[in-house]
């Protein structure tokens, strides 16, 4: 029984915050244009055809991905370079910081000005996004190597790409994996924020879309499959790590 | 080596014949898909874009000083935006940028009111509290507004808040008034409706506001290289234009079938707001799309008022061609 009502605990905990949320809701008539019910958001997002529900989602999961791999692409390299090199670390982190204390909001307009209205500037958006602390965790975890280690490869004259592949790597997993989990909430947010400024299909868009026309309820169904969906490419990296890289999460969860 | 320039020669000829199959457009709306721009939907629903040779593209935008960058940096090829954003983005330096059509022939703008709140007329705003959207075009004329009706903005308390939030502080009595577009009062009145309250319109252009607002604009590049294309699609536009006038349902309709996130009934009611914007004694007098010098001076003269801009910083006139409206 007490085995059970731990698994359940999540679940439940979310039914009677909906449940909270629809009696205060009913009990105070709160208009809906403040703040829906839960139901009339679940019969909002029902009035929608669930094809073009999809077809919101596609496209904001296109934007999130491609912008998230991209990221990863680029900031292993970068990371690399900055554990590597004094001259890079010098030079590189301060446009890294420079980018990230750059409020994106601000430059995204700007952005889709000069990379045009398709999908390009969406990716670079949410790239910019994710792109930091994917670099600071993977060249904090390539730090963290034990120097022992280093000296130890060193003298055997093992190759730095041995050096970086076979041991640092290795020791980065589970700061990798910890920037991939903000950085894929992250991605989300970045692909919302594009959509926001540039684009005719999305989830940000629909969110935008539906405000702006006062239907509040469509605009909380929107915001609900978004949450869902960035819960679930959450739970996708948890469970890459798990599958692939288990000696990396530490035995006390 | 000539083998290749025969594939070259092919490609080219090729490119050409397709293009002159169809010239294709990018038309940029100055906001979302909403009613009000359902007509260049019922066009391309109805084929009336297809019948003059154009395929059309039509994209949503934000707003009318975005629209404009996007067609002067040919990001789009024509568009639609408020002649006044123009006019100021003229006088802060230029943009490529033409007015080639009017669409609104009056101001769009209004005080926004609930009955009972005992604004009945523009100057009775005084002492009272107004919302305003950060960035609504309404926001630089407001001041020469209230001196044309002898107020001024001391005497009332402005407020900003986003868009979305307008309708709900007006329907929850956080404010006592806001400013918007009268093509967005049905939104309002669903929403007031739930609070039980009754949306009260004054349009600006009833106290003294006149001049052009909503307009079709085209790149200086496409006045220069395909002024055939701009032609046609006015032809096409007006046709779409009336044909919604005459049947706001149809045009909210294709604005359906293409953008399906759009309400019908909301649509047909928004088109329907925007009519007396298009359909006036104003465009009955010069015939619909038309720039009259008079009323264009008059436009400018409100925007250099609002922004304090001397009176010769731009001439309007140098901002319209009118070469492609239909000759009457």
């Amino acid at each position: 029984m007490h085995k059970w009502l731990d698994r359940a605990a999540p679940v439940l905990t979310f039914i009677s915050i909906l449940a909270i949320w629809e009696t205060l809701c009913r009990l105070l008539a709160v208009p809906s244009f403040l703040l829906p019910t839960p139901s009339a958001i679940v019969i909002a997002a029902f009035a929608v055809d669930i094809g073009q529900w999809w077809a919101h989602l596609a496209a904001t999961l296109e934007v999130t991905l491609i912008g998230f791999v991209v990221s990863i692409l680029v900031s292993v390299p970068i990371a690399i370079a900055l554990t590597n090199s004094r001259f890079l670390s010098r030079t590189l982190l301060p446009l890294l910081v420079v980018v990230q204390s750059t409020p994106i909001v601000a430059v995204a307009p700007i952005i889709v000005v000069t990379l045009g209205a398709g999908l390009l500037p969406r990716v670079v958006i949410t790239f910019l996004i994710t792109l930091f602390p994917l670099v600071i965790s993977t060249a904090t975890g390539l730090q963290a190597t034990p120097p022992e280690l280093i000296e130890l490869s060193r003298s055997l004259r093992a190759s730095r790409a041995r050096e970086y592949w076979q041991i640092r790597l290795p020791f980065a997993v589970p700061y990798i994996f910890s920037a991939l989990k903000v950085g894929i909430t992250l991605s989300v947010i970045g692909a919302v924020i594009a959509e926001f400024v540039a684009a005719e299909k999305g989830l940000g868009y629909m969110i935008l879309f539906s405000t702006s026309s006062f239907k509040v309820p469509q605009a909380f169904a929107a915001l609900a499959i978004l949450v869902t969906a960035s819960l679930l490419l959450f739970q996708l990296v948890v469970q890459l790590q798990r599958r692939f890289f288990l000696w990396s999460i530490p035995a006390s969860r | 080596m000539k083998n290749r320039f025969a594939w070259i020669a092919a490609a080219m000829m090729f490119a050409s014949m397709s293009s002159s199959a169809a010239d294709s457009i990018i038309f940029q709306l100055d906001w979302l898909p909403g009613g009000d721009k359902a007509a260049v939907y019922l066009g391309v629903q109805k084929g009336y874009f297809k019948d003059e040779g154009l395929e059309v593209t039509i994209k949503p935008g934000r707003g009318s000083s975005d629209a404009i960058t996007k067609i002067g940096t040919g990001a789009a090829d024509l568009g639609t935006g408020g002649i006044g954003a123009l006019m100021m983005a003229a006088a802060e330096g230029g943009a490529p940028v033409k007015a080639v059509m009017s669409i609104y022939s009056k101001q769009p703008d209004a005080i926004f009111t609930v009955k009972g709140s005992g604004i009945t007329a523009l100057k009775d705003v005084a002492g009272h509290k107004i919302a305003t959207a950060p960035f609504s075009s309404s926001n630089t004329i407001w001041p020469v507004m209230l001196t044309a009706n002898g107020l001024d903005l001391t005497k009332v308390q402005m407020l900003n808040a986003d868009v979305p939030a307008l309708a709900p502080m007006l329907a929850t009595g956080k404010v006592d008034a806001t400013i918007g577009w009268v093509t967005t009062g049905p939104a309002f009145e669903a929403v007031l409706k739930e609070a039980g309250k009754q949306l009260v319109m004054l349009p600006w252009s009833e106290y003294g506001l006149d001049g052009y607002g909503l307009s079709l604009f085209a790149s200086e590049k496409m006045i220069k290289e395909r002024p055939q294309v701009i032609t046609r699609f006015l032809r096409a536009y007006i046709k779409a234009t009336l044909a919604s006038i005459q049947d706001p349902a149809a045009a909210a309709a294709a604005l359906k079938s293409m953008v399906p996130e759009a309400d019908l009934t909301a649509a047909t009611a928004e088109y329907r707001a925007s009519v007396p914007l298009m359909k006036n004694p104003i465009s009955d007098r010069d015939g619909m799309g038309a720039f009259e010098p008079k009323l264009l001076k008059a436009t400018w003269e409100w925007v250099a008022k609002a922004k304090n801009y001397p009176a010769n910083k731009i001439d309007p006139e140098a901002l319209v061609d009118r070469s492609f409206l239909p000759k009457k």
